[in-house]
């Protein structure tokens, strides 16, 4: 009972992490930063821009590999059945 | 592909649409807030010879006058549009454009060609055309060329 509570803590705590990266690169960078982003260029297009359009779309795949990779790590933590 | 990742890939989509709402929540409040932006003109203005373009990035409004009707064209539809013309003891005259058969299209009977019609004629306008809260304004002169 114990291993579940801690395993499903860990495992919120992760959600949480991405949830806050997902808000972050999403809202922050394409939407509140965006104009002292576009003084930057990347690759001919600019960053806030690039963010908005592109940029987070490769930070949520991204993130949704980092999740997987971080869960298994933690089934094998907790020996879960799978 | 483990199951969280294809639990991952199954709420993604519900995100970008939580994330779609709310950045189009945010950006139609911000596009709610008063804006003013000043115009300027491109070049020499001569609105008698149909000649006189204000612009500010890519929203251009061309004014002309044609026949005592003073005109504006606008890149972008417009929600209203007042013009002035303000004589030598800068007294103002407002004139409410009316909207002719699209919001591109904005214009009203002047007496700008009463006031500015011979060469080298001068007379100062202000213009104020609004835009979904934002406020477009313009102080400028027209000279007559010929």
């Amino acid at each position: 009972m114990e291993n579940k509570e801690a395993y499903w803590q860990e495992n919120l705590r992760l959600i949480f992490i991405c949830l806050a990266i997902w808000f972050a690169v999403s809202f922050g960078l394409g939407l509140l930063l965006v104009e002292p982003l576009n003084a930057i260029r990347l690759g001919g297009y600019k960053l806030g821009f690039w963010f908005a359009q592109q940029g987070s779309i490769y930070s949520f795949l991204g993130l949704i590999f980092w999740y997987g990779a971080k869960m298994n790590k933690l089934d094998q933590k907790y020996h879960s059945e799978g | 592909m483990n199951r969280h990742t294809k639990l991952a890939f199954m709420v993604a989509p519900f995100l970008a649409i939580f994330g779609y709402i709310g950045a189009d929540l945010y950006k139609e409040n911000q596009a709610q807030e008063t804006k003013l932006i000043q115009l300027v003109t491109e070049g020499h203005c001569d609105v008698i010879n149909q000649n006189c373009i204000l612009s500010s990035g890519e929203f251009k409004i061309n004014v002309s006058d044609k026949g005592g009707i003073t005109e504006i064209n606008s890149t972008f539809p417009l929600d209203s549009a007042t013009l002035f013309l303000v004589d030598k003891s800068d007294k103002m005259t407002p004139y409410p454009l009316g909207m002719q058969k699209s919001p591109y299209y904005w214009q009203s009977p002047t007496h700008l060609r009463n006031v500015a019609s011979g060469k080298g004629d001068s007379y100062k306008l202000r213009l104020i055309a609004k835009i979904k809260g934002g406020q477009y304004i313009s102080e400028f002169y027209t000279q007559t060329v010929k």
